[in-house]
């Protein structure tokens, strides 16, 4: 019932780590769900699409790893750097 | 374009858990015992907590927060009820309270002046129970029209309450619930659990009720 509290505050979570980074090139958002954190995976997706393809932020999606247990943690952020692929 | 990654592996709720760190330890350099009253939209809390003023509001110096999405309806209640500021938070939408959001309602509260707060949350046996707010303990409330299996559909909020308060128990003849079933379901969710049978209509339980509050501030905070 509380995902879009919690998805605000990944995004507050993201926006700290990217610090003086572009929000704007955040592409990824890695999370750790447990089954028993209390909130509903497809609800949770639904707050972050649409928080993560609003400003401050571009287009990022989330990427939500389901796991046992009461989890709930920001995991990593993959952000584009503007170097040309290898 | 290529992509850098960061490592983060911060839990979303450490905000929050911190917050209810500083709060935790406020109350106890105050002295404060407190309690987060959670259980679902109409099992009696606030009548409780109105019984609960008259009878230990003054001996015990309690004070009291209240939660709810909309009104100040709670709060103006218990306000007829005691001496002490009662303070409110609308959380205007939000289906539970925050530390943040407690911490901001305690600034104004004068806590070398409270023994006992009672912190009474949104009515919502889900998302309260993920959130901690600093108190000693959480008490869930639940009531006999609720039906036996409360505890075991909501097994987290039952699992993190140390109490329970078993309300409403007046309408016993007029239903079929089941007490002992309660409590034994209570009790396979979270075997430590200590209950509580009150009716805040007619106060029955009510003597051990309060008994127990003034052991706990008797008792100090527990650490």
């Amino acid at each position: 019932m509380h995902e879009l509290s919690v998805a605000l505050e990944i995004c507050r979570i993201a926006e700290e780590r990217l610090g003086e980074g572009d929000p704007q090139r955040l592409a990824t958002v890695g999370l750790d769900l447990g089954d028993e954190s209390g909130l509903e995976p497809e609800n949770l997706r639904f707050c972050l699409e649409t928080l993560l393809s609003a400003p401050p932020f571009g287009a990022a999606r989330p990427v939500i790893t389901r796991l046992p247990g009461d989890a709930l943690r920001v995991t990593y952020l993959e952000i584009e750097d503007g170097g040309p692929d290898d | 374009m290529a992509v850098r990654t960061i490592e983060v592996r911060e839990r979303v709720m450490e905000r929050n858990d911190a917050l209810a760190g500083e709060i935790r330890a406020t109350l106890a350099r105050a002295g404060v015992v407190a309690f987060n009253l959670v259980s679902s939209p109409g099992s009696g809390k606030t009548s409780l907590l109105e019984r609960t003023l008259d009878v230990v509001g003054e001996e015990l110096d309690v004070a009291v927060v209240t939660g709810d999405v909309q009104t100040q309806n709670d709060a103006d209640r218990l306000a007829r009820r005691t001496a002490r500021l009662v303070q409110a938070v609308v959380t205007g939408g939000a289906c539970h309270l925050d530390a943040l959001q407690v911490r901001t309602a305690l600034e104004v509260l004068d806590l070398e002046q409270v023994r006992l707060l009672f912190v009474e949350n949104v009515g919502n046996l889900v998302c309260p129970a993920s959130w901690d707010l600093g108190e000693s303990a959480k008490i869930v409330v639940f009531s006999v029209t609720e039906g036996e299996d409360k505890p075991l559909k909501y097994p987290k909020m039952f699992r993190q309450s140390r109490y329970a308060v078993l309300n409403k128990i007046d309408l016993l003849p007029h239903l079929r619930f089941d007490l002992d079933r309660a409590v034994a379901n209570a009790r396979e969710v979270n075997p430590e659990l200590r209950f509580f049978f009150t009716s805040a209509l007619t106060g029955e339980g009510l003597p051990e009720w309060c008994d127990f509050l003034r052991e706990q501030v008797r008792g100090g905070v527990p650490v």
